[in-house]
């Protein structure tokens, strides 16, 4: 076959049409996803100003820079320490939540709907809402602790303190969903796995550890993994909250790079460099998890 | 389920307890946020804080224009979802389509390269997703802030599974009536997966509603903010007038709030679906 016919039948009318049906996608993705993963691996070998008016190449240079930048250290150990905090707490907590709330009674539907609810606030409206809550001097949570005879904490300006304010709002924006997302792991459930352990005298955390837990398996490591790449990239809490503060106790790895790409710097080429070595841990943590959730399937 | 039944009164009651207080702890501050949206400047900063109103006022809706630009805010809230959300139904039902039910050549690869962008985090690529828009001089323009967002490869999943689903008779069907592809896509095969639709609507217009991070980057003009953008900088700027930032608050909640109250479902089913398929 000469090539012009091999392309002719190439585009016989279904399949000619077919490339209109998936360009748009592929156009798009190409131009505002492949682009930039590629575009940043260039820039973190360049030194670049924010609109690329200067822009010279400086091999790893950037990338030696950073390992000896304490701030950028101190963000690493910020979100490790937040991933840490959270992550866990949304994997099990979540998990035993919507065990509870599984069955379809209108009680549970209702608890369900109520878990889900933080989905319609942006991190704008979280940071205005917990903010004035927490709020030294008129908060509610200050209130409360003056009722038990306790003293003021100054949640959000602390250095002791604000590292779990923003793990605990970021977990109270999130909760939810993973809850939701066990409940219709667990509704999946074989129901005669139930009646056995019945049978055996199991009961409700018994049936929940020998019989829920395992079977919901692969969605437990689908949750880890979503929320570690989640929090690992966490910013616009801490951008509403403490604004990475104070000193720099919950300046996380990606409000790091804002502040020097965009903030403050228009340093595009020492914040590309940081956002590939957190590139580099997303990936890793994500293929590593992927590949044990893929076992448990 | 009988296995509910078989439990005592008893051992139900601290269960029941925790999940009340997770409950509480959901909707208490958000219906202190709606509350004291309606409460003077004073009684907001007052000790020891009330929650339900002492004095009811609608001040802080009288003048919040006049410290935030709200009115212009909530435009290009609007404008950046709907715009974000007609054109993703449109691009990412197409694409579903296409990977479920034609063959072509190339389709491997291209789904693969499709289903690979799901794997880079927007925030590990922002500098450089920044600058594309910049270069291409969409910079503080509704198509900057647009065009990025409407492309998602879980929606593509998402459609391509529904779109799997529909029982090729149909198909063959229609193709003897004589219909082209793209009437087969828009009569025949689009009606089929309608519920997959208006998750992807629910998700897509919520999603970019409360999108902070994005804006931030590509809307920084006051004529271009956003809601989510607009009260972040007002509220860091001006931290001392909280009545407006609680009424601007109330305002960007409610579209959503009715959203959900109506879609619920929609939501669930969108979350769950795109995630545990993929």
């Amino acid at each position: 076959m000469t090539p012009v016919r091999r392309l002719l039948t190439y585009l016989n009318p279904p399949s000619r049409s077919a490339y209109f049906f998936v360009a748009p996608s592929i156009l798009l993705l190409l131009a505002f996803n492949l682009t930039p993963l590629i575009a940043s691996f260039g820039l973190s070998l360049s030194s670049a100003s924010m609109t690329l008016d200067r822009i010279s190449f400086v091999g790893l240079e950037q990338f030696v820079r950073i390992l000896s930048d304490a701030r950028f250290l101190n963000s690493l150990k910020v979100t490790a320490i937040l991933t840490l905090l959270e992550v866990p707490l949304q994997a099990f907590g979540a998990m035993v939540i919507g065990a509870m709330v599984a069955n379809n009674s209108f009680w549970n539907k209702t608890l369900r709907a109520v878990y889900f609810l933080p989905i319609i606030c942006s991190a704008t409206v979280i940071g205005i809402m917990w903010r004035m809550i927490l709020h030294s001097n008129v908060g509610f949570v200050t209130y409360a602790l003056s009722l038990m005879g306790l003293g003021k904490i100054n949640f959000l300006n602390s250095a002791q303190t604000t590292i779990f304010v923003v793990s605990f709002l970021s977990l109270w924006r999130s909760f939810g969903v993973s809850a939701i997302i066990y409940v219709t792991a667990v509704q999946q459930v074989n129901p005669s796995l139930y009646e056995a352990a019945q049978l055996d005298g199991a009961g409700r955390i018994r049936q929940f550890l020998n019989v829920t837990a395992p079977s919901i398996r692969p969605t437990f490591w689908f949750i880890l993994m979503t929320r570690f790449a989640g929090s690992l990239q966490i910013f616009d809490i801490i951008y509403v909250t403490t604004g990475g503060g104070p000193n720099f106790t919950t300046e996380s790895t990606v409000a790091y790079v804002y502040a020097r790409a965009f903030a403050s710097g228009g340093d595009m080429g020492y914040a590309s460099a940081m956002s590939m070595v957190l590139f580099a841990f997303i990936m890793l943590v994500t293929v590593l998890l992927y590949r044990r959730m893929i076992r448990e399937d | 389920m009988d296995r509910q039944k078989k439990q005592p009164l008893w051992a139900a009651i601290p269960a029941q307890a925790l999940l009340i207080v997770l409950a509480a702890l959901v909707l208490l501050p958000l219906l202190w946020l709606v509350l004291s949206a309606f409460k003077p400047e004073k009684e907001i900063v007052s000790w020891p804080p009330t929650f339900w109103f002492r004095t009811f006022t609608l001040e802080h809706f009288a003048t919040v224009d006049k410290r935030i630009d709200i009115t212009r805010y909530l435009l290009n809230s609007v404008i950046f979802a709907c715009g974000t959300t007609s054109l993703a139904v449109v691009v990412n039902s197409l694409a579903g389509y296409a990977y479920a039910r034609m063959q072509f050549k190339g389709k491997n690869f291209l789904f693969l390269l499709t289903l690979a962008t799901m794997m880079i985090p927007f925030q590990v690529i922002m500098v450089p997703s920044f600058l594309v828009v910049y270069k291409m001089g969409l910079y503080n323009t509704y198509l900057g802030l647009i065009l990025p967002r409407v492309a998602v490869a879980a929606s593509i999943f998402m459609m391509r599974a529904a779109f799997s689903g529909i029982p090729k008779e149909l198909e063959d069907a229609a193709r003897i009536d004589g219909l082209h592809e793209f009437g087969i896509f828009t009569r025949i095969m689009l009606p089929q997966v309608k519920s997959t639709l208006i998750c992807m609507v629910v998700l897509s217009i919520n999603g970019s509603w409360n999108d902070l991070l994005w804006p931030m980057l590509v809307a920084t003009d006051t004529k271009m903010r956003t809601l989510a953008n607009g009260l972040a900088l007002f509220v860091g700027q001006h931290t001392i007038q909280y009545g407006a930032a609680f009424a601007g608050a109330l305002i960007s909640i409610l579209p959503m709030l009715l959203l959900y109250l109506f879609g619920q479902r929609y939501f669930v089913e969108g979350m769950v679906g795109s995630g545990l398929k993929a």
